[in-house]
């Protein structure tokens, strides 16, 4: 196992606000990491930093061995792509066509016809909504929406952005589910969570944070078994 | 009578779809109005005058110089001022502001460069009519018609059916996740700029072949706006309609009451709409118009 993503010693700020201070995780080749902690404990910021949507103030951040680039568009071609917060589905384009702009920047015609096919085999109420904007789904066909769009840049790591928030338990089983699923066919994760216990359950290694600080760290079911830290950190 | 009319009203409001097609493009994607837009037009109706009576080349190269005039000018807006404005993080308001400041030198310059003269383009114009029926209809309606279509279906094809299209949709609809998602951004509203002010060039040499070509005709980017506003500004297709609506409406005031009344009626139309339609016939939200 090799390591894809480094962050090393990452800080942020927001106006005069610290967001980050000096956080530093890593996440191996094949893994689903989560990194949890309650609102406002800069999981959102450190998701966007490592995308470069978002400038950092010092530290670094190494994808595949190399510094992951300023510009957006070139972290997305790397392979580094994120399911963001909130879905931000594009509501007056139809499903179709919000896949499509997953791939934007790729030139493989007929590959992208296959990955849509895959991405419709995965959740087949896409395929049904295939002409419709994006804004008539309901919150889980979004979600869902969503995570193809991801899978359309065929990422090597897809870092989610709270998938659950907002979702009833049922669709948030599904897309835990699918998160697996996702992770078994080959691409590696960051699960960005409030809802610990269902992420501790399915990753390998969980990062908790707390006002823009790693407080902790290790292996998904051991946090998961350690009442104090559940209670403590993530309610 | 009428169908002459019908005719030249779909011909004028052809030339402004051109421009309120990329006014209102540039419109969706930045949310602010690019009052310098009619000066693109301006500025390629001249680069084709230039070519045309200055350096005496054909006028069919001499017009392509000038669309590609209108085109460059308008990318060097956005090179040069909006995206910088856009990277201060200044508010929307300082786009607007920069691109009437912008259009004000426009006109300025071409006051200095070639004087408040009129000028026309150096050739035989087809001023011949046809007959149809008991109509007379100009040749000249019927060119402009004939290009102003061919070039709106072009548009309308890159929007719609273009990877680059998609994005530009893309971008209007959600610009944040557009981004998150890999879209070359500001290379999209460069090439967005650089086929405004191409179709603004195409607008330019087609309104200087119908009226004549002089410093202060980027004020028909007024006309785009009102054209915008009928169809709901930021929506294309919403341009397109309003365009002709405007050129017909225009038309036959002109034909019918009188032709000094032509402007009093269009921006008291404007007036109208924004009190009781802001939204106009496509427009879906309306917040800020400025």
């Amino acid at each position: 196992m090799s390591t894809l993503l480094n962050v090393q010693n990452i800080t942020a700020a927001y106006g005069g606000i610290q967001a980050l201070r000096g956080v530093s995780l890593q996440v191996e080749e094949g893994e689903i990491v989560a990194v949890l902690g309650a609102n406002g404990a800069g999981k959102s910021t450190l998701l966007k930093c490592i995308s470069s949507v978002m400038k950092t103030t010092g530290g670094s951040v190494e994808f595949m061995g190399k510094p992951v680039s300023k510009k957006p568009y070139e972290v997305v071609e790397a392979g580094l792509v994120q399911v963001p917060e909130a879905r931000q589905i594009f509501t007056k384009l139809t499903v179709y066509e919000n896949l499509r702009i997953g791939s934007n920047f790729r030139k493989d015609t007929a590959a992208i016809k296959e990955d849509i096919e895959r991405v419709y085999s995965i959740f087949p109420r896409l395929k049904e909504r295939e002409k419709q904007y994006g804004g008539l789904l309901s919150g889980g066909e979004q979600q869902m929406l969503a995570i193809g769009r991801g899978l359309m840049a065929r990422p090597k790591l897809l870092m989610f952005d709270e998938p659950s928030l907002g979702l009833a338990p049922v669709i948030v089983q599904q897309v835990f589910d699918v998160i697996k699923e996702i992770n078994k066919e080959g691409i590696s994760v960051m699960l960005i969570e409030q809802n610990a216990q269902k992420a501790l359950g399915i990753c390998n290694h969980a990062y908790i944070m707390q006002t823009g600080k790693v407080v902790a760290h290790g292996k998904g079911k051991d946090l998961l078994a350690d009442e104090s830290m559940v209670s403590a950190y993530l309610g | 009578m009428f169908l002459q009319q019908l005719v030249t009203g779909i011909s004028v409001g052809g030339i402004y779809a051109l421009l309120a097609t990329g006014y209102s493009l540039i419109y969706s994607l930045l949310d602010f109005s690019n009052w310098a837009h009619g000066e693109f037009a301006m500025v390629g109706a001249y680069v084709a005058i230039v070519f045309s009576t200055f350096v005496n080349i054909p006028f069919l190269p001499a017009a392509l110089l000038g669309i590609a005039g209108g085109a460059l000018i308008s990318y060097g807006c956005e090179k040069v001022t909006y995206r910088r404005i856009r990277r201060n993080g200044a508010p929307n308001m300082f786009l607007m502001i920069a691109a009437m400041g912008l259009s004000n030198m426009f006109q300025q310059a071409a006051n200095l460069i070639f004087s408040g003269q009129y000028r026309s383009y150096p050739f035989k114009l087809p001023v011949s009519t046809i007959k149809i029926g008991t109509a007379y209809i100009g040749v000249l309606d019927i060119i402009s018609l004939v290009i102003t279509a061919v070039v709106i279906v072009i548009l309308v094809y890159l929007i719609n059916k273009t990877q680059f299209g998609l994005n530009v949709r893309a971008i209007s609809c959600n610009a944040y996740a557009a981004k998150v998602l890999g879209v070359k951004v500001d290379k999209s509203i460069a090439q967005v700029f650089l086929l405004a002010g191409g179709l603004a060039g195409v607008a330019g040499i087609l309104y200087g072949m119908k009226y004549n070509v002089f410093p202060t005709m980027g004020n028909v980017g007024l006309k785009a706006f009102i054209a915008s506003v009928i169809g709901g500004l930021g929506s294309v297709p919403g341009a397109i309609v309003g365009a002709i609506i405007l050129g017909i409406l225009e038309t036959l005031v002109s034909g019918y009451i009188s032709s000094s009344l032509r402007d009093l009626f269009s921006f008291t139309l404007l007036i109208v709409l924004l009190l009781v339609k802001p939204s106009g016939l496509f427009g879906v939200d309306v917040q800020d118009k400025a």
